[in-house]
């Protein structure tokens, strides 16, 4: 059974994934497998960028996101005319001869990952680059043997291949948005989590403070995270849960120690430039 | 005209087992030879997916320093565009030694497949673009025919085009050459010709006109280019420690890369993006995936500028340091203060290895003018809080710390850029350049002597197959590139120092050159371009638009994809074939961090429209004036020449090259040892020697600088802090600076080659490259913090108008924290698009957002000819779109495709 697995924090946002998709589609017909591809709009890999922090505590992380190919895609009972099928390698395919441009699978993919051919009047997404994937012993170029978003990828971030081949990775890694419940085969690593950063000084000699330990507390689990700071006074403590609530502070030998109160994860959370006061 | 014959294309399709061509690929003669039985063979053949290889390196030239891809094509068109895998055919390891090294027990090793730049990826849509020229055109109110001053070339730009046909063309632009070459000479004619665009050797892109006019014509004005990414160091550096290799840039670069990682600690990113410039002119993946090693390798990256660029923006970068646009210098200034009064620098080095420092220390101390340039001082103007440069410092002087470039940046192509550039060098010596993990590391143009690791056996050259060079000739009459509108606009005649060429030795720095060179010589009256984008990537846009639109100007002819840009001005535009269309050439792979490579391009599909290569314009052109621009040569022969010449032709025989298509060039087994890694040779030498400069050593004070031009304060013996002076007022500090608050910062683009692709509708899809207007219209963004914005009312999406006394431009405002308060990004390289002119002939307001029709026209500094492109002031205001629509009805009222922008029809003469 075949998986994707993405690591996020290895992605550069290139965005090839995205650009060699539309190669490979726009202006093909790769029937039965899929029609062309509309020349623009249709994003069926598609770099979600998020842009985090504030200045100068600002990261961006970009998320390649093809179709799900669900084990439990939700578009495969919704289609009333039986266009969407699943394949014996764990593909999800919408039959370009069957689909009745009824929309219905577009409004039960909660990913988002199917797109409208208003031309074509078909629905249409990613399929796995099942075309190329089935043909893959009867090329002997390396090139033509994956997917194309992996192969366009410089850092290998993207990767194509059996579970059995990638489980080991696949033990750390996560699904998007698992509450959805729909078993996607395509995993992820290091997804992001929410930081919180700042960075710890002395206004009275101006200086950094190298050393100062900062603490978060999950007030919601009771999970501490802590965190030095480097030469620069910087810390960054990361990995933490989106939308929790976290009591931070800070404390460094001969200071007076600091509490910043409570801070809530619903983004990125940049706590500025802290002032520290040496015990007198 | 045949340019492949019978036999060589027998040859061809021999090797390829008749099936490289489709039947319409042929050349028309041709065609006729070819048997009835043949052709059903080649049409059957055509059904079948080919694969081909071909440069796609945007940086112009027969020196390929790109990764390759593979090209699959289908009945003629093509299929997909995607990386070449070098073990397709040869065996890693059998067929081709491979490299790896080494750290901490970590192995580094290349992919098996080019890195291939994001451009080459979208480049289908390129060929296939709604906006490719694919006729000739001519400006509907000139008429050749009719004398210079009944022209009208008040309406270039603004009269619109008809299509003509091709004879026409040919006897416009054969009769127009023959009408100046008999009334001024031949010396009349300015050729602009650059690197800018696609490159290819047989079909000579580019250099093919200047070598024709020079060589058979009888001559022409060349435009020299500058090296126009590393200002600051070509015009400063090199007084500081010669380096004329590396424009002024450590020329030594073998191996420092490799060495930093078995040695270094901290790499400085110092506004350098290996995410972005390392795509365009030199393309190639290998550098952002090297900066993913260096975390793997545990080295810190900190990054110092203006903006988050996208390198900084990554999980490999540990901090990014903002710092006020063009104020890096004193931040350097405010480090070496921490290292001389805390004595952290390497005294030893500077005594033996460097000459003036003391000069420098009685600046930097303020002992000279009563400003010591403390941490406290640096952080008043940079905006870098005094304490981080204080930390900065000293973990520099703490770890063995190398300085990371791209090329370009916000740091190096300001006003007066030769200050950051030589203080960067001044603290570089302070540590010690040289010792183990202590260089200046280039991420890009890894090719001769520069690769990074890995080093390949043999250099490759496809050059013997290429009729001229690039522009970068000085042979007089020349006018350096940065001075284009004042050779045609004068006053003349009018000088200036050095040749501005890359790789001219710094004693052409002090060479005094002029234009017209002598009594005798006439201004330019004809323009004849193959690069036209001066307008939006050269230094103050504005003045060449006002330069073009001349009556000096008797006829201008531009050669292009689309219609865009210096296009926009002329009076016959001829449509170009991108390198897919050209029947063969030969290129190599020189550049890209992984392996060496020569191939062969076979033609993938048919010339889009009527469109001709370059170079068979001027062998078209040539023809008809009477001369053999072919030198007897089919293109085959060319290919072929450029093989027997490329370095590797005992290595593998051209009938193997002609069926493999490609060939990989082994490393250099000993390529660990092969020599001293980067400037090491320098710091190990006991007293330092060798250098270009006066006393062979680095020069704090650069003498040769003062020998030449004494105490000038825009560029004295000692590097110094210029807020502003004779020549310039791009600061904060100015009074200019009431009225215009902000900078622009003005990197290469993320989502161009300069001005290449600014068309592409699959990069139009990012939101950092372009974003639809309420009107409809794909402005590019303007990079703006929050608090600025909200200063001025200004929402995310909404469309502002960036303006200074020069000319204003529309965007669109990207509201985002990757860019920091008091400065504004925008890259170069927008199409032009004018909505009306001044009555000084300059375009008053442009809608494609070209950002270089108001930058500075005005070079680096009095003496220092470079170009100021990023750095300068401006300010933004929110306008209505559809109160500017009714305004300039004429103008917003053009054609436009709404995933490409302007096609060959926005600029169709109405009626």
């Amino acid at each position: 059974m075949k998986v994707f697995v993405i690591d996020v924090e290895k992605c550069a946002g290139c965005y090839s994934c995205q650009f060699v998709c539309k190669d490979e589609f726009v202006g093909n017909d790769w029937s039965p497998y899929a029609k062309p591809q509309p020349d623009t709009g249709h994003f069926w890999m598609k770099i979600v960028e998020m842009e985090r922090g504030s200045i100068p505590k600002v990261k961006v992380t970009y998320i390649p996101t093809p179709c799900m190919h669900c084990d439990n895609a939700p578009c495969i009972p919704a289609c009333p005319v039986k266009a969407i099928y699943k394949r014996a390698d764990g593909l999800v395919i919408i039959d370009p001869a069957k689909c009745n441009g009824c929309k219905a699978c577009i409004d039960a993919c909660p990913y988002g990952a199917i797109y409208f051919n208003n031309d074509l009047k078909i629905a249409q997404k990613c399929i796995g680059c099942a075309h190329l994937i089935d043909y893959a012993n009867k090329t002997d170029d390396p090139g033509l043997k994956t997917p194309r978003c992996v192969d366009s990828c410089h850092t290998d971030a993207i990767k194509f291949g059996e579970y059995d081949e990638l489980k080991d990775l696949i033990k750390n890694a996560e699904v998007l948005h698992p509450e959805y419940g729909t078993k996607p085969r395509v995993y992820y690593l290091n997804l992001p989590k929410p930081f919180i950063a700042g960075d710890i000084y002395d206004p009275e000699i101006d200086e950094c403070l190298r050393g100062a330990t900062v603490t978060a507390v999950d007030l919601n689990t009771s999970k501490t995270y802590s965190t030095t700071t480097d030469e620069f006074g910087d810390f960054w403590l990361k990995n933490l849960e989106w939308n929790h609530v976290y009591s931070v502070s800070i404390t460094l030998d001969g200071y007076y120690p600091k509490v910043i109160g409570t801070v809530y994860t619903g983004k990125d959370v940049h706590l500025g430039s802290i002032a520290l006061f040496k015990k007198k | 005209m045949v340019n492949v014959t019978r036999r060589e294309f027998l040859q061809i399709a021999g090797v390829l087992g008749a099936t490289f061509a489709i039947t319409t690929q042929l050349p028309e003669g041709l065609l006729k030879e070819v048997s009835a039985e043949e052709l059903k063979e080649l049409k059957q053949a055509a059904a079948e997916v080919k694969t081909y290889v071909r440069n796609l390196s945007l940086g112009g030239g027969s020196w390929g320093p790109s990764n390759c891809v593979a090209v699959d094509v289908k009945n003629g068109r093509i299929v997909r565009i995607r990386p070449l895998h070098y073990d397709w055919k040869y065996k890693p390891g059998k067929d081709f030694q491979t490299w790896s090294f080494e750290v901490n027990g970590k192995k580094f090793e290349p992919p098996l497949k080019t890195l291939v730049a994001p451009y080459a990826l979208v480049y289908k849509m390129r060929v296939y673009s709604p906006s490719r020229l694919r006729y000739p055109l001519k400006r509907v109110d000139f008429d050749h025919r009719k004398s210079p001053n009944q022209r009208n070339p008040q309406n270039r730009g603004i009269s619109g085009f008809v299509r003509i046909s091709w004879d026409e063309a040919l006897e416009i632009l054969t009769s127009e050459l023959k009408r100046i070459k008999e009334t001024y000479g031949p010396y009349a004619i300015l050729v602009q010709s650059d690197f800018h665009g696609e490159s290819k050797a047989v079909h000579t892109r580019p250099g093919a006109i200047r070598h024709f006019l020079r060589n058979f014509f009888g001559g022409c004005i060349t435009q020299a280019r500058n090296p126009d990414s590393w200002e600051g160091y070509y015009w400063g550096a090199k007084h500081v420690w010669g380096m004329d290799g590396g424009q002024g840039q450590n020329q030594y670069r073998r191996l420092a890369l490799y060495d930093f990682f078995l040695n270094g600690e901290l790499a400085l990113f110092w506004g350098c993006d290996a995410e972005t410039t390392p795509n365009g002119h030199n393309p190639q993946r290998m550098a952002s995936l090297t900066c993913y090693w260096l975390k793997e390798a545990g080295k810190r990256v900190i990054n110092i500028a203006p903006d988050l660029n996208y390198s900084a923006a990554l999980p490999y970068t540990d901090k990014w340091i903002p710092v006020r646009p063009n104020t890096d210098a004193t931040v350097y200034l405010a480090i070496a203060y921490v290292w001389i009064t805390e004595g952290t620098y390497d005294k030893q080095y500077v005594e033996t290895h460097t000459y003036g420092f003391e000069h420098f220390k009685r600046y930097v101390l303020g002992e000279e003018d009563g400003v010591p340039k403390t941490p406290k001082w640096a952080e008043q103007i940079s905006g870098v809080p005094s304490r981080t440069i204080k930390a900065l410092a000293r973990l520099w002087a703490s770890k063995r710390t190398s300085m990371f470039h791209c090329n370009g940046g916000p740091t190096i192509r300001g006003q007066y850029a030769t200050e950051p550039a030589r203080l960067e060098t001044y603290c570089l010596a302070m540590q010690g350049i040289g010792k183990p993990g202590v260089q200046q590391i280039q991420m890009h143009e890894w090719g001769g002597l520069n690769w990074p690791f890995g080093t390949p056996s043999r250099t490759v050259s496809a050059g013997a197959a290429a009729r001229g060079i690039f522009g970068i000739g000085a042979d007089p009459p020349f006018v350096p590139k940065t001075l284009i509108p004042s050779a045609i606009l004068g006053p003349w005649p009018f000088e200036w120092y050095g040749t501005t060429l890359a790789f001219a030795p710094v004693q052409d720095q002090f060479v005094k050159y002029k234009f017209p060179p002598e009594e005798g010589y006439p201004t330019p009256r004809m323009v004849w371009t193959e690069t036209p984008c001066w307008t939006t990537c050269w230094n103050g846009g504005n003045e060449l638009v006002k330069a073009y639109r001349s009556s000096n100007v008797e006829f201008f002819v531009a050669q292009h994809f689309t219609l865009e840009d210096d296009a926009l001005f002329a009076d016959l535009v001829l449509p170009v074939t991108t390198t897919f269309e050209n029947d063969i050439d030969i290129m190599t792979d020189n550049g890209s961090g992984q392996y060496n490579m020569l191939y062969v391009q076979y033609r993938c599909v048919d010339p889009v429209g009527e469109s001709k290569s370059d170079v068979e314009i001027v062998e078209t052109v040539a023809e008809k004036l009477g001369y053999d621009f072919t030198y007897g040569k089919s293109h085959f022969e060319w290919a072929k020449e450029g093989w027997a010449n490329s370095g590797v032709q005992d290595l593998i025989s051209w009938e193997e090259l002609l069926e493999k298509q490609y060939y990989v060039v082994s490393v250099d087994p000993t390529w660990k040892e092969y020599a001293q890694p980067g400037f090491r040779w320098y710091w190990e030498l006991p007293e330092g020697q060798g250098l270009n400069t006066k006393s062979g050593k680095i020069e704090f004070f650069c003498q040769w600088l003062y020998e030449n031009f004494g105490n000038d304060p825009e560029r004295p013996p000692v590097a110094r802090w210029i807020p502003y002076g004779e020549t310039h007022q791009e600061s904060l500090f100015h009074p200019r600076a009431k009225k215009y608050p902000l900078l622009v910062v003005s990197n290469h683009p993320r989502w161009r080659e300069h001005a290449n692709l600014d068309d592409n509708m699959w990069l139009s899809e990012i939101a950092t490259h372009k974003i639809r207007g309420p009107d409809g219209y794909l402005y590019y963004p303007m990079w703006i913090h929050p608090i600025d914005a909200a200063k001025r009312g200004i929402k995310h999406g909404d469309i502002v108008k960036v303006y200074n006394e020069r000319g204003a431009i529309l965007c669109a405002a990207y509201v985002t924290e990757r860019i920091m308060p008091g400065a504004i990004s925008i890259d170069h390289g927008q199409r032009l698009d004018p909505v009306y002119y001044d009555p000084d002939g300059k375009i008053g307001l442009d809608r494609g957002g070209t950002i270089n029709l108001i930058c500075p026209y005005k070079t680096t500094s009095k003496n220092a000819f470079g170009m100021v492109v990023s750095a300068f002031l401006v300010e933004v205001e929110k306008v209505d779109v559809f109160e500017l629509a009714k305004r300039y009805p004429e103008a917003f009222k053009k054609k436009y495709d709404e995933r490409s922008g302007q096609t060959t029809e926005t600029w169709l003469a109405r009626g």
